[in-house]
């Protein structure tokens, strides 16, 4: 995404010995106080918590930051759109998504009451594709998937990038999933507990998902039965402006079994399905959703991958990151999507330090 | 943004060339900064993950605070800031412009000196002693475990000499070198052009295309 200052790409050994030649040391200073006030400004990470920005307006206030009163003419296009939207759109999409959950819930606990068998878990995808689908056309949504012959197979582990919450909707449109989750309280809770009884979703309790090791051995366990269905996990943990890819946790690639990627990008021009969960709540940004002009995103599925032997977790973690991230046209952050609420971890600022020390040490500057 | 606009700036002292645009960039900046508060404090440069790198951090985020940088006639640390104080700050990084003359460019060379200055004087006395400079290359140093101490002192003695011999030229065996002060520190800094290296430049933004 386009930056708003102009960054120097000088490596910081280039640019410090330039300064050497000037004054030592005083002059380091300035190439730390430069850098510090650049990130003050404006800084990679931060930024991928917000929205992306438009290069022209789709008519949405959303997006409207940089744009202000142009002409009557365009003010009246936007009101009629705001008609269109909240007085057309809305009620429609609204009715659609009611529909969608109550037949998902309705028809998951019917197929929950046959016996386990083969006709069952035929009817379960049955009814779980249909439901999904009324709820994508509820939201508009256009999907285009790519590559449709690496499809995640059974016993296989689904891998995204995560946007939004709807991901999970945009890609059980085109197949059957077996969720991995926290159980929550609601209208969630009451999906959760209906959809457990037709197909082996994991759902997990609040005090579950603290045990990492009883999480990773469940997970294992599923994977390990060849015929059940894929699990879909969100290594990133949080949701990103779909502009990058974040640092991928590594519980998900400690469990073995193939891995599926999936790259998921959204086209921002017609609604933006970035969900800034410190800003909006769950109820305000599913508002926000429906009363965009759709939800269009490309779906790429990938070759599946598997651990190589001598690569650890985190190692193995990055190279379906930089997969994902390549093939969606994503940035990479090495950076941990924790850092939404939470600071950096001191390993990664004394890496820094050290190179700056180091340089020092090899220009003689020491004894 | 319809609903919130960025306070009037005519006041200040901005030169011609910093647009609304930028302006507006900042103020969403601070918005982003302060989380929609009116002023930021300092806990609030901890959401920066670029800045935890900056083995000079405390000192940067320092002199957004510091009363001398502010401009104010008090002394000492502000708590809390203000959009207009953060583009006081800011002002300090901006660029060289074209149509500056002599007078202009002196006192803005000056200016840059004069933040600098303020980051090394962590007392506020108007001097820079040889305690105070340690201070800098420590913190400088401070991610590498492995270097002592004494490496970092020998540093900090080895540069006060060379800026004790450019200001005072030779010294006595017996004389007392107290400190930089701020007409030294300019004469260490003469022929050397610190304006292109101290400046954040804005890129610029394209204008959108009119709907007319």
């Amino acid at each position: 995404s386009q930056g708003i200052i102009q960054r120097d790409e000088t490596p910081m050994e280039k640019e410090i010995a330039r300064l050497h030649r000037a004054n030592f040391e005083f002059s380091d200073i300035f190439y730390f106080c430069r850098k510090g006030f650049e990130a003050i400004v404006e800084d990679e990470v931060t930024q991928r918590f917000s929205s992306q920005e438009l290069v022209s307006w789709n008519l949405l206030t959303r997006t409207n930051v940089n744009f202000h009163y142009v002409s009557l003419r365009l003010t009246v296009v936007w009101v009629i759109g705001v008609i269109v939207r909240y007085c057309f759109l809305l009620p429609l999409r609204f009715t659609l998504a009611a529909i969608g959950i109550t037949s998902m819930i309705v028809g998951t606990t019917m197929v929950g009451q046959l016996p386990n068998s083969s006709m069952k878990n035929y009817l379960s995808e049955l009814v779980h594709l249909t439901c999904s689908r009324i709820l994508v056309r509820a939201l508009s949504g256009t999907i285009h998937y790519h590559n449709k012959e690496n499809k995640p197979q059974k016993g296989g582990i689904c891998v995204a990038n995560h946007t939004s919450p709807i991901d999970a909707i945009i890609l059980t449109n085109d197949g059957c999933y077996a969720m991995v989750g926290q159980v929550h309280g609601g209208l969630m809770g009451v999906i959760q507990r209906a959809t457990v009884k037709a197909c082996p979703h994991v759902w997990f309790e609040r005090s579950e998902i603290k045990d990492r090791h009883l999480v990773t051995k469940r997970l294992r366990e599923h994977v390990a039965d060849k015929s059940k269905l894929p699990i879909l996990i969100f290594p990133e943990g949080t949701c990103i402006n779909n502009t990058s890819v974040m640092m991928f946790k590594k519980g998900s690639f400690e469990i073995g079994g193939t891995i599926y990627p999936v790259a998921i990008k959204y086209d921002p021009q017609f609604g933006d399905a970035f969900w800034n969960s410190s800003k909006y709540s769950i109820v305000s940004y599913l508002l926000r959703i429906m009363t965009s002009w759709a939800i269009v995103c490309n779906v790429w599925y990938m070759p599946p991958m598997v651990r190589k032997e001598g690569e650890d977790a985190v190692q193995f973690a990055n190279r379906v990151r930089s997969a994902i991230a390549h093939q969606g046209g994503l940035t990479e952050l090495p950076w941990d999507g924790g850092l939404k609420r939470a600071k950096v971890k001191d390993t990664f600022k004394e890496e820094q330090q050290k190179n700056y020390s180091k340089m020092l040490v090899r220009n003689g500057s020491i004894g | 943004c319809p609903g919130s606009s960025p306070p009037v700036t005519s006041h200040l002292s901005l030169p011609p060339t910093v647009t609304s645009e930028q302006i507006e960039h900042l103020h969403r900046r601070f918005k982003q900064l302060s989380r929609d508060q009116l002023t930021i404090r300092k806990e609030n440069f901890d959401s920066i993950p670029d800045l935890e790198f900056n083995p000079i951090r405390g000192k940067i985020v320092h002199a957004f605070f510091d009363k001398r940088n502010l401009r104010q006639e008090s002394d000492g640390l502000a708590d809390e800031i203000n959009f207009e104080d953060f583009l006081t700050i800011m002002s300090y990084f901006r660029p060289i412009e074209m149509n500056m003359d002599e007078e202009q460019l002196d006192r803005f060379r000056k200016e840059k000196l004069k933040f600098l200055f303020h980051m090394y004087d962590s007392d506020h006395d108007g001097k820079i002693t040889l305690q105070e400079y340690r201070n800098v290359v420590e913190e400088l140093l401070s991610g590498n475990p492995h270097l002592e101490k004494e490496s970092a002192r020998s540093i900090a003695d080895g540069a006060m000499m060379e800026a004790a011999s450019i200001c005072v030229g030779q010294m006595g065996p017996d004389q007392v070198y107290e400190g930089i002060t701020f007409e030294d520190f300019l004469k260490m800094w003469q022929g050397i052009d610190i304006e292109t290296k101290m400046h954040v430049r804005f890129l610029n933004m394209e204008t959108i295309a009119h709907c007319y």
